[in-house]
C-alpha cells in the first residue's frame, strides 16, 4: 500500500496516499471565520495498476466524486499525496500540471451538461488536441473523425451540435473527447448512471473494448454494484469519505468483510424472481450521516447491524488485511457470505476477537 | 372483475412536428392487492400511460382514446370534477423525483393534511393526527416535529417517504408509483421497496410500479408489462416472464443487464436507438433493432397473443415458438446454472 512498494515494482500507475479534502464552513461576511469543515474525503489510500479497472462504489455523498476531482487536480486536496507515474502531482503548479493533464482524462456523469451546447462536436473533441498542440489543423480533423469512428459514431457527424444526438451518443462523444489525447488513465465519474439499460450496455461494452485496444486504465465510479462488478478488476467501497473495504472484484462480491459492503450487496435487486424473493435483504436503517459532523470512531456504527457498544463507537477501526486479500476497516468483520439477518446482527465469538492475526495496514 | 382495466388506451400529442403517438393501443389489468410492473426504456410511454389514467395530460394538445375502467367506471371520459374526487383518494400517485414533486415553500405537514381535507370531512386536528400517523408508518423519526419542516430539510430518501405517506393518506385502492426509487441509492431503494411491500400487505392496495429496473420488477411485481415504442410487447406473470421470456426485446433487456447472480464477459447490447414516435417503423416496431428479423416483421405488426401452454403469457412477435424457447433457454442458461 505504501509508495516505496510502488516504486519498487514500477507497476502502479497511480498511488493515492491518505488523500484528504475538507471544505471549510465559514461564518461572518467581512471577517470569515472557519467554524467547521466538511470532511468530504478523509484519508483515502489506494493504488491503481496499469491496465486495470478500479471500481469505486458508495452511496451519494460519500465523497466518490470529490476524490475523483482531487485526483484530477480539479480540486486541491487538503492533505495527502497523489502520485502519478512515480511523480507527486499534488502540489504542481498549473503550468507544471499541463503536460500531465494529457495523461489523465475524465468522463462525466451527465451527457447533457458535460458537452458545450453551443460548440460543434468536432470542436469539442478537438479542443484538447489543440491545447496540447498535437498536430496541424488537417491532422487534428483526421484524428477527430477517426475517434468518432472508434466510439461508434458516424465521422460525418463532425459538424453537428450536441443536441442532435441522443443520451447514449452524447456519452460516446464524451468518451471520444477523453480518448483524444491518448491518455493513460481515465477517471469515469458515473458514466452510465443517466442512461437506459440497453444504452448502458452499449457504453460498458465500448469502454471494455477501448481498454483492450488501447491498454487504458480506468477508475470507474458508480453507485450501481452490478455495473461495477461487470467492469472492475478491483473494487473500493467508500463510506463517508473513508475506505470501508477494498478487494479484488471476485472476493468483494463473494466474501465481503465489511458489514457495509454486505448490506450494499444484499440491497441490490436480482432480476430473477425465484432467487430475488428467496433471500432477505439486510435493510440499513436511516440515511448517511452528515460529513459535517461524522459519528465518532467507526463512522458506520450508527447504522451498522453488528454495532458493539463501547468498542465500535470508541475505537477507530484500522484497515485490517484478511487472508483472501480483502482489506476492510471493521472490528467485527463478516465471517462468511451470505449471512442471515440474525447472523449479521450477532458477530460470532471468532469475529469479536478481530480476525486471526490482524495486520493493520497504513 | 379487475380493479383497473385498461383497454386499447391511446394518447397522442399534437406537436409542431406532427402527431406523437406516445401511447398507442395499450391494454392491461390490475387485480386488487396485486402489483403490476411496467418496464421499458425512456420514451416508451410508461409514464404517459399513468398520466393519462390520472387525467394529468395537458388537454390542449392531447388526443386520448380507449378505456381505463376503474371499478367499472371509465377514467378517460369521466367529468373532471368526478375525476378530482377519485384522484388522491381512490387512486394516488408517487412521482419519480422527490426533489421536485413537493412544494418547497410549504411545510411537509401542511402538504399532507391538504390531501386529507380535500377528500374527507374532518377537523384540522383529526387531519393532523392522521398525517402524523402516516409519517410514522413510513418510518420518519420524530414525526410530530418533522411535520413542521420544509422539504429541503429532508434527504432524498426521506422525501420519497413523505411522497409515499401523501399517496397513502386516504387509503387508496390503487397506487401508481412512477419510478419511485430511480433517484435513490440501493440501500435507500431497499428501504422504500420494503416499505411499499409492507404497506401493501397492511392496506391491501394494488400497485402499478413503473420502472426501468428489471431487478426491482423481479422482486416486487406479480405481473409484468413490457413496453416498447408506445406498445405492449409482452405481458406475463413475473416468473413466467423471467423464466421464459418470449420477445427478442425482453431478451435484449435481460441480456444488457450486468448482474450479481451471473458472470458475463460481454453484455448483449440492443443495437441502435428506440424509434421516434412521430414516425414509428412499419410492421413490428422493434424490427430495425431485432437480430431475428424476418420479412414478415417488416410488413405486418404482430398481434399480442398468448403462448401455447400458458394463456396468461401474452407476447407480440412473429418468431416461431421453438426458436424462441431455444433462444430464451440459451440466454438464461448462464443465470440458471448459478441459481440451482
Amino acid at each position: 500500500m505504501a509508495t516505496d512498494g510502488a516504486m519498487a515494482s514500477g507497476d502502479e500507475l497511480l498511488v493515492v496516499e491518505d488523500l484528504k479534502k475538507h471544505f471549510p464552513v465559514t461564518r461572518g461576511i467581512v471577517f470569515q471565520k472557519e467554524v467547521a469543515s466538511i470532511k468530504a474525503v478523509d484519508g483515502v489510500s489506494f493504488t491503481v495498476k496499469s491496465g486495470e479497472t478500479l471500481g469505486v462504489v458508495g452511496e451519494s455523498g460519500c465523497g466518490k466524486s470529490t476524490m475523483a476531482r482531487c485526483i484530477m487536480r480539479l480540486l486541491d486536496p487538503t492533505g495527502g499525496k497523489v502520485v502519478f507515474e512515480g511523480r507527486d502531482i499534488t502540489r504542481l503548479s498549473r503550468s507544471e500540471m499541463r503536460p500531465i493533464r494529457r495523461e489523465l482524462m475524465m468522463i462525466f456523469q451527465d451527457p447533457y451538461a458535460s458537452l458545450n451546447a453551443r460548440k460543434r462536436v468536432g470542436f469539442i473533441i478537438a479542443e484538447a488536441l489543440e491545447v496540447h498542440k498535437m498536430g496541424t489543423a488537417a491532422e487534428i480533423k483526421r484524428r477527430v473523425q477517426e475517434l468518432l469512428e472508434v466510439v461508434g459514431l458516424n465521422p460525418e457527424h463532425y459538424n453537428r451540435f450536441p443536441h442532435e444526438f441522443s443520451g447514449g451518443q452524447r456519452q460516446r462523444i464524451g468518451v471520444a473527447r477523453a480518448l483524444a489525447v491518448n491518455p493513460k488513465l481515465i477517471v469515469c465519474d458515473e458514466p452510465v448512471s443517466a442512461l437506459d439499460v440497453s444504452v448502458q450496455a452499449q457504453i460498458l461494452n465500448l469502454l471494455k473494448d477501448l481498454q483492450d485496444q488501447f491498454g487504458l486504465t480506468y477508475i470507474f465510479i458508480a453507485h450501481d454494484l452490478n455495473v461495477v462488478r461487470h467492469i472492475s478488476d478491483r473494487v473500493l467501497v467508500m463510506y463517508l469519505g473513508k475506505v470501508a473495504e477494498t478487494a479484488s472484484r471476485d472476493l468483494l462480491y463473494s466474501e465481503p468483510k465489511h458489514p457495509y459492503t454486505g448490506a450494499l450487496l444484499s440491497a441490490v435487486p436480482i432480476p430473477n424472481p425465484a432467487l430475488g424473493r428467496a433471500r432477505k435483504p439486510i435493510v440499513l436503517q436511516g440515511d448517511v450521516p452528515s460529513p459535517l459532523n461524522p459519528p465518532a470512531a467507526c463512522n458506520f456504527h450508527p447504522r451498522c447491524p453488528r454495532f458493539q457498544e463501547g468498542h465500535c463507537d470508541v475505537e477507530h477501526p484500522p484497515l485490517y488485511k484478511f487472508d483472501g486479500g480483502q482489506i476492510a476497516a471493521c472490528h467485527y468483520p463478516l465471517e462468511g457470505w451470505p449471512l442471515t439477518e440474525e447472523e449479521m446482527r450477532r458477530p460470532s465469538a471468532k469475529a469479536q476477537s478481530t480476525p486471526a492475526e490482524p495486520t493493520p495496514t497504513t | 372483475m379487475a380493479l383497473l382495466e385498461v383497454n386499447d388506451l391511446k394518447t397522442y400529442f399534437r406537436t409542431d412536428d406532427g402527431i406523437v403517438k406516445a401511447v398507442d393501443g395499450v391494454s392491461f389489468s390490475v387485480e386488487k392487492g396485486k402489483t403490476l410492473g411496467i418496464v421499458g426504456e425512456s420514451g416508451c410511454g410508461k409514464s404517459v400511460t399513468c398520466l393519462t389514467m390520472m387525467g394529468l395530460n395537458n388537454r390542449r394538445n392531447t388526443i386520448t382514446s380507449g378505456q381505463a375502467l376503474f371499478k367499472g367506471e371509465d377514467l378517460i371520459t369521466m367529468k373532471p370534477s368526478k375525476l378530482r374526487d377519485i384522484r388522491g383518494n381512490d387512486i394516488a400517485m408517487i412521482f419519480q423525483d422527490p426533489m421536485t414533486s413537493l412544494n418547497p415553500v410549504h411545510k411537509i405537514g401542511r402538504q399532507l393534511t391538504e390531501a386529507i381535507q380535500l377528500h374527507r370531512d374532518v377537523t384540522k386536528k383529526q387531519a393532523r393526527a392522521r398525517m402524523v400517523e402516516l409519517l410514522k408508518a413510513v418510518g420518519i423519526p420524530r414525526a410530530e416535529r418533522r411535520a413542521d419542516d420544509y422539504p429541503h430539510q429532508f434527504s432524498g430518501g426521506m422525501r420519497q417517504r413523505v411522497m409515499i405517506a401523501m399517496a397513502l393518506i386516504n387509503d387508496p385502492d390503487l397506487l401508481i408509483a412512477d419510478e419511485p426509487t430511480t433517484a435513490l441509492d440501493v440501500t435507500t431503494q431497499a428501504q422504500i421497496l420494503e416499505l411499499m411491500n409492507r404497506l401493501q400487505r397492511e392496506f391491501g392496495s394494488a400497485i402499478i410500479l413503473v420502472t426501468h429496473d428489471l431487478g426491482v420488477v423481479a422482486e416486487t411485481a406479480d405481473d409484468v408489462v413490457v413496453m416498447y415504442a408506445a406498445r405492449v410487447v409482452e405481458r406475463a406473470p413475473v416468473e413466467s416472464l423471467f423464466n421464459r421470456p418470449h420477445m427478442p426485446y425482453t431478451w435484449g433487456l435481460l441480456g444488457s443487464l450486468p448482474r450479481l447472480d451471473a458472470d458475463t464477459e460481454r453484455l448483449t447490447q440492443i443495437p441502435g436507438q428506440p424509434p421516434s414516435l412521430l414516425n414509428p417503423p412499419r410492421g413490428c416496431r422493434f424490427h430495425p433493432r431485432c437480430p431475428y428479423v424476418m420479412n414478415v416483421c417488416k410488413e405486418t405488426e404482430p398481434e399480442l397473443r398468448p403462448i401455447s401452454n400458458d394463456p396468461a403469457h401474452l407476447q407480440a412477435c412473429h418468431l416461431d415458438e421453438q426458436t424462441k424457447d431455444r433462444e430464451a433457454a440459451k440466454l438464461l442458461s448462464g443465470t440458471l446454472a448459478e441459481a440451482s
